[in-house]
């Protein structure tokens, strides 16, 4: 296959300027035809009489985006994986080869394999636009660098930087590039070539440059020479801290560099590096992490509708009713994201609080120097507030956030739709009601749909974009459209109880009060979860949600499921107890006044009437039953209710909503990873043994028949 | 009816106001304006494309925010396409603001203006001394070790006297004397005696307090940054409590002998904005706006320096005579009480054929303005005067008092200057 799009243009001054603009492509990426052309081109160069090479971009802001995923996720040979490691490596050496000076010229994303290509020549220059971001992601894709990343960053920046980029899978910006001597200069994008021939013909004639990497001052020398153990150790520490043991591919990376640092032997060390590449590249969790990867990639180009034709609707001005936590965090995100923003609420006492959480978390921002305070008073200027519709005859879209109250906020919604644009959009933000019952509220119910966010907004990545019967296209790909302005995921489902997340939470949160009347104690059963990788157990989630909250949301689902949505009785008695969970401090855990978790409460077990915990379960039992759980409830929402179309719907928002582990690829994912059969197979023996809640779902027992995958057949 | 280029009010929203050093103490001068111009704009649900330029007076010029008209537009939402552009013109900074917008839409320059204007004298600041700046360049200047030590050893402990800039900003750079005694000669040539200007005052805050609401209708609250805890929601100078008595015991400020002119007869120093909406009425009218009042004329006029209380009567015959009216036409006045030594004064001077004939070069006087008509819910010894932004407070004030009553037509805004000005500015109810 030919590749097009990568010319050498030789100069009358004697450089020759490498371009790269890949043909039919978008970005410029290392697949197998494009190293195999460079490989070629680089051998011919090996005896030109260039004075020196220029590598540039000519696609608008991305350099090189790295290698070509895809080429990735289908391996599973260790030895395949190695080789697909070892070729690239030969053929980036080469740039390093070339009897001339090359000089790296980058504007736009520089990332993973595209970095490596820029590590292995002499010199790197880079704009000082914002798309200009050099890094290695590969730890987030479960891989490491195997193009000589591992080897040659620490040789160009030092270990402690290099360590900083690799283990956490980073890239950074032009600033910070040229601050650990990742470029050697920072220009302005219309100087790009020209700055980068000028190296060129500077450094011509005097030789290839050597990368050893000079710390600055007496103990950051030591820590990059004799006593780098204690880089090494902390580093070793810090990953094992942030990982949980769950992600092996951060240890290999550190490995990588650890083994091969200061090695004189570059085929020696490339090699090492290779083989580690290929012991983390075919595991379950490297394929699982790329399936995330290109699950959201894929969210990007989505619109939330079938119609191609239909188009969103650009959201300038926006109101929020409501100045509670939810309220109060939207507006700091809209207003965040440039969105002129507007919130209403019954008095100034209630709206300040908006004001507060908006502020509260840019001076996070602004003390960790993320923000400048003219940028914090940019943003804070963007968030307004009154207690009438003053603004609301400019609202685009306006967030509804006020109590829980299907009849207040239908009476509400109706008012507010007075006050605004007549094709103007309304979004509730609910977590438990009816999208379609509120809809009636709204004079053109079509206008009318359900944004639901996590909480805390700023940090959950979830939005359930809620389709009520009457919402039109129009309003879905709005919502879905602004849901991605404001950097989160958006998924769309259809109206349901407890939509799609907490529809599939519940039963697992359930499944915990029911371990703990069994005997369990709490904190074993939130360990199993912890260690089974979600990101806190389900006691803890409980607290963190609220008790009332989850007792109230039970209740509501047990009307809507029947008995196999039957509350534990536990739920009721520990509201009973005056437990709220962390926001009065006390719930399973206690808490201090900044909500920190503290220890266990004891005398739970005691409130409750409980014995002390026999804890008659293991941990595969104990996380079978929530998961399993969880996973039939799953069946019926995707199979038989159809509130999303996809299982990779489900994944997505159960990683991106409750932190199901990514690692594992999601819900569904990991079900296909067990098999329907099995499951189905344990679902009957708890039904028999535990209770008849457990009954799996007739769509699921039919997949069990033939041992069906829910990504083959949705 | 009206000309399409008529200079129309759409709406005006300000600030409470609050005592220098108090609870607007720490907000800067552009963040109050942000809030009142943000409301504005929410208020009237305005397309701030529309915009054509935004005027805003101050006086007190921060340093982080010279052209501060700018800097509360961009961060009030208004695109950064619209110009904007701070005016002064000391006391009446934010009359000129209006006058400004006026000229520009009225000649069809312009269609949409926001006008106001902004004051914190909280945060007027002290400036070194030309002594301890001069010994600071050369500082910097000098190479050597040897010529730092040798420059250092002249350095002398009255370098760090500051100047106080709100102090000098109250003197009056012509004749170099405060503006209390400004107001120190009006009483002493009208013989206004201490008691009248004390139960003036003490008239001033009972208007204010029992207009607490009216005067909440021209108010959206301030929330204070960093935290946004706290809200200041109401005006802090009316007091409701205020006695004769307490008025009578304070000691004269300027004049400790023979003066009479006191804290209580005087408006405090005061932070506050103001931001009204202008528009040409054809402008107005295709965006379905109903305005509030409309702009008749103004006029700016001088006069001595060390009487300059009296500059209303000065500005305002000329403002009548553009506007084609008499004094009497005017259902309501309200003239900025600097002083309440001065208001009365202003109230002598308009009623005196002989200061019309001597001073103003007028056959007779320009007229009545009785305690009627005359600041009838309050007015800056009880509110207070941010020095740049009260013109907008003023025209704020008196349109929402002329849309609540039926009898008035026409109003008068009007105040003196510092430097021996005045400015006035007549509006017609709309609504």
């Amino acid at each position: 296959m030919a590749v097009e799009g990568i010319n050498v243009i030789e100069r009358e001054d004697g450089v020759a300027v490498l371009e790269l603009d890949l043909a039919g492509e978008k970005v410029n990426k290392f697949s197998t035809p494009v190293m195999q052309h460079f490989d070629e081109m680089l051998e011919k160069m090996m005896s030109a009489k260039y004075k020196g090479l220029v590598v540039i971009s000519r696609k608008p802001k991305i350099f090189i985006a790295g290698a070509d995923i895809n080429e990735i996720k289908d391996i599973v040979e260790p030895a395949d994986a190695k080789q697909k490691a070892a070729e690239g490596q030969r053929i980036l050496s080469k740039f390093e080869d070339l009897p001339f000076p090359v000089v790296v010229a980058i504007h736009g994303a520089c990332m993973g394999g595209g970095c490596e290509m820029a590590l292995a020549c002499d010199y790197r220059i880079c704009t000082d636009d914002k798309s200009t971001r050099i890094g290695l992601p590969e730890v987030q894709l479960g891989i490491i660098p195997g193009f000589g990343g591992c080897v040659r960053l620490p040789r160009v920046v030092g270990i402690q930087a290099a360590l900083d980029i690799i283990l956490a899978g980073k890239a950074v910006d032009s600033r910070k590039a040229k601050k650990i001597g990742l470029v050697d200069d920072v220009v302005p994008q219309s100087m790009l070539e020209e700055a980068a021939i000028k190296k060129v013909l500077e450094v011509a004639g005097k030789g290839k440059r050597k990368k050893k990497f000079q710390a600055k001052g007496f103990v950051p020398g030591l820590l990059e020479g004799p006593a780098k153990f204690v880089v090494f150790n902390q580093a070793e520490k810090m990953v094992k801290k942030n990982t949980k043991g769950h992600y092996p591919a951060p240890l290999k990376a550190l490995e990588a560099v650890k083994k091969t640092y200061g090695m004189s032997n570059r085929e020696k060390a490339l090699d090492i590096e290779a083989s580690l590449f290929s012991e983390v590249a075919i595991t379950d969790i490297s394929k699982n992490l790329i399936h995330i990867f290109f699950m959201t990639e894929s969210i990007k180009k989505q619109t939330g509708v079938h119609d191609k034709d239909v188009k969103p609707k650009a959201i300038k001005n926006m109101g929020v009713l409501g100045a509670g936590t939810m309220g109060g965090g939207i507006a700091q995100l809209g207003a965040d994201k440039g969105i002129e923003v507007r919130v209403k609420d019954l008095n100034n006492d209630a709206l300040s609080k908006a004001f507060v959480a908006a502020a509260s978390i840019w001076e996070k921002k602004l003390k960790r120097r993320r923000m400048t305070k003219f940028e914090f008073k940019e943003k804070m200027g963007r968030v307004s507030g009154g207690t009438d519709y003053a603004g609301f005859g400019r609202m685009d879209l306006v967030v509804e956030a006020i109590v829980e109250d299907m009849k207040i906020k239908q009476s509400v919604i109706g008012e507010t739709a007075k006050h605004m644009p007549e094709d103007a959009i309304i979004a509730t933000n609910t977590s438990s009601l009816s999208v379609t019952e509120m809809a009636k509220g709204h004079p053109k119910p079509e206008n009318f749909g359900g944004m639901h966010f996590f909480n805390p907004v700023h940090k959950m990545p979830l939005v359930e974009v809620i389709r009520g019967e009457k919402t039109s296209d129009v309003t879905t790909a709005t919502i879905f459209d602004l849901s991605k302005k404001m950097g989160k995921f958006p998924v769309v489902v259809k109206d349901g109880p407890g939509f799609l997340v907490n529809r599939l939470l519940l039963p697992y949160l359930n499944e915990a009060m029911y371990l703990l009347e069994e005997g369990m104690s709490i904190e074993e059963v939130d360990k199993y979860y912890l260690k089974f990788g979600m990101p806190m157990g389900p006691f803890h989630l409980i607290d963190e949600v609220g008790i009332d909250v989850s007792v109230k949301v039970a209740k509501i689902f047990h009307e809507a499921f029947g008995e196999r949505a039957k509350p534990s009785p536990l739920m009721s008695k520990i509201m009973e107890t005056g437990r709220l969970g962390k926001k009065n401090q006390k719930g399973f855990y206690l808490y201090d006044e900044k909500g920190k978790k503290l220890e266990l409460d004891q005398s739970v077990y005691k409130d409750l009437g409980l014995s002390t915990p026999t804890n008659p379960y293991n941990a595969e039992l104990c996380v079978n039953r929530g998961i399993f759980a969880m996973l039939n409830e799953a069946v019926r929402a995707l199979v038989d209710d159809k509130i999303v179309e996809k299982a990779e719907e489900v994944d997505l928002a159960m990683i991106m909503g409750t932190g199901f582990p990514p690692f594992k690829g999601g819900l569904m994912k990991y079900a296909d990873s067990i098999g329907t059969r099995k499951i189905t197979d344990e679902l009957l023996r708890f039904a028999d043994d535990v209770g008849p809640r457990f009954k799996p779902a007739e769509s699921l027992m039919k997949m069990a028949d033939g041992n069906e995958k829910f990504y083959d057949k949705f | 009816m009206g000309n399409p280029r008529d200079v129309v009010i759409v709406e005006g929203v300000r600030t409470p106001f609050a005592k220098a050093g108090t609870k607007l103490a720490e907000v800067h001068a552009s963040e109050l304006g942000k809030v009142a111009l943000t409301e504005l704009i929410a208020k009237t649900d305005l397309d701030v494309n529309q915009v054509d330029e935004v005027i805003i007076g101050n006086t007190g010029t921060p340093s982080d925010a010279v052209n501060i008209s700018r800097v509360v537009a961009l961060n009030s939402g208004v695109p950064q396409n619209v110009s904007a552009f701070t005016v002064h013109r000391n006391c009446a900074s934010a009359l000129e603001s209006i006058a400004s917008g006026y000229e520009r839409i009225k000649s069809g320059t312009a269609d949409v203006i926001l006008a106001g204007g902004t004051e914190s004298m909280s945060q007027m600041p002290l400036v070194f001394n030309k002594g301890f700046t001069d010994f600071m360049m050369n500082l910097q200047k000098a190479r050597t070790t040897g010529a730092k030590l040798s420059l250092l050893s002249e350095f002398k402990l009255k370098f760090l006297k500051p100047r106080i800039t709100l102090m000098e900003g109250l003197t009056d750079p012509f004749v170099g004397i405060n503006m209390g005694q400004t107001a120190e000669n009006i009483a002493k040539d009208f013989a206004i005696s201490r008691v009248r200007q004390d139960e003036f005052a003490l008239r001033s805050h009972q208007r204010a307090t029992a207009a607490h609401e009216k005067l909440a209708q021209e108010m959206t609250p301030v929330f204070l940054p960093p935290k946004y805890k706290k809200v200041v929601e109401e005006d802090v100078g009316p007091r409701a409590e205020q006695t004769i008595e307490a008025l009578q015991k304070l000691r004269p400020f300027f004049d400790k002998k023979y003066g009479t002119i006191t804290a209580g007869n005087s408006c405090p120093i005061t932070d506050g904005a103001a931001m009204m909406l202008l528009m040409s009425r054809e402008k107005a009218e295709s965006l379905g706006y109903e305005p509030i009042a409309s702009i008749k004329s103004y006029a700016f006029a001088g006069c001595e320096p060390s009487r300059m209380g009296l500059g209303p009567v000065h500005s305002t015959p000329v403002a009548l005579k553009r506007a084609g009216l008499e004094l009497k036409d005017m259902g309501l006045v309200e003239l900025n009480e600097a002083f309440a030594a001065q208001v009365i004064g202003c109230q002598e001077a308009f009623a005196s054929d002989k200061y019309a004939q001597e001073k103003l070069g007028l056959s007779k006087a320009v007229g009545e303005v009785s305690d009627d008509i005359l600041n009838v819910n309050g007015g800056a010894i009880a509110l207070g005067h941010p020095v740049g932004t009260t013109g907008t407070r003023l025209v704020l004030t008196l349109m929402k008092e002329m849309q609540r009553r039926s009898d008035v037509q026409f109003g008068l805004a009007t105040l003196c200057i510092g430097g021996g000005q005045g400015g006035s500015m007549i509006i017609e109810k709309e609504a």
